[in-house]
């Protein structure tokens, strides 16, 4: 068995790291799908139920697989229009207002300046 | 009579700005409601422990500055995904992936939202 060798413990460690962003990403699209706070706390319980219950396995390729359905299922249920943070890629304020090249300056008096 | 001599001249030829005036002009955007400013560090670690501290698997006399969340709060890395999502809520955020699976503690929440230049 490849117990307690160290690319075991690597593999096991990228497995975790999944197992954290699919979580991550399946709680993001689970309160875009249900909006309402008291709705998502809800939904939020099922899904960590769901990670729990799976929480001792030990066969890495069962977990491997468990992860692959993990990922297939979120990406079969994600959300069409998802809430995004307005200035971040994908938002409706991103790239809206860039900052201007330095060196550009806006003459306030042009035209006028025979008054002055 | 210079004056006028000078307006029509100007009229008529393109003469390159001079970088007289911009203090920090173009670093300063007037009308921007987001990322004006860093903002203040006590401010930002008075939020983050607020946050901290009404999570519900938290003990709130537990929660400082500088407290680890798998370490010294007992806590899981589900758990841990749920603080930085409640986080990012907080301050308006959009934390990438690989970078919100870094945020382990509150002294490394802390430093990444100060450092973020859009926080809010």
């Amino acid at each position: 068995m490849s117990l307690a060798t160290a690319s075991y413990a690597a593999r096991r460690a990228v497995q975790k790291e999944r197992v954290r962003i699919l979580y991550r990403r399946a709680l993001k699209d689970t309160l875009n799908w249900a909006v309402h706070r008291h709705l998502f706390y809800n939904d939020a319980d099922a899904l960590r139920e769901k990670f729990e219950a799976n929480r001792q396995v030990e066969d890495i390729e069962l977990i491997d697989r468990m992860i692959a359905d993990g990922e297939a299922s979120h990406n079969k249920w994600r959300h069409p229009d998802p809430y995004i943070v307005p200035w971040a890629p994908g938002g409706s304020k991103f790239c809206r207002n860039p900052t201007p090249p330095p060196g550009i300056e806006i003459i306030h008096n042009y035209g006028r300046e025979e008054n002055e | 009579m210079a004056s006028a001599l000078r307006s029509a001249i100007l009229r008529h030829i393109r003469v390159p700005v001079t970088n007289s005036l911009s203090l920090s002009g173009s670093a300063v955007r007037s009308m921007s409601s987001h990322g004006d400013d860093h903002l203040d560090k006590q401010a930002v670690i008075d939020r983050v422990i607020h946050v901290v501290k009404s999570f519900p698997k938290v003990d709130p006399s537990k929660v400082t500055p500088d407290v680890h969340f798998q370490k010294d709060l007992g806590l899981d890395s589900l758990d841990t995904v749920e603080i930085v999502m409640a986080l990012e809520e907080e301050f308006k955020l959009e934390i990438p992936d690989k970078e919100a699976d870094k945020i382990d503690s509150c002294h490394l929440a802390i430093e990444y939202i100060h450092n973020h230049p859009i926080a809010n």
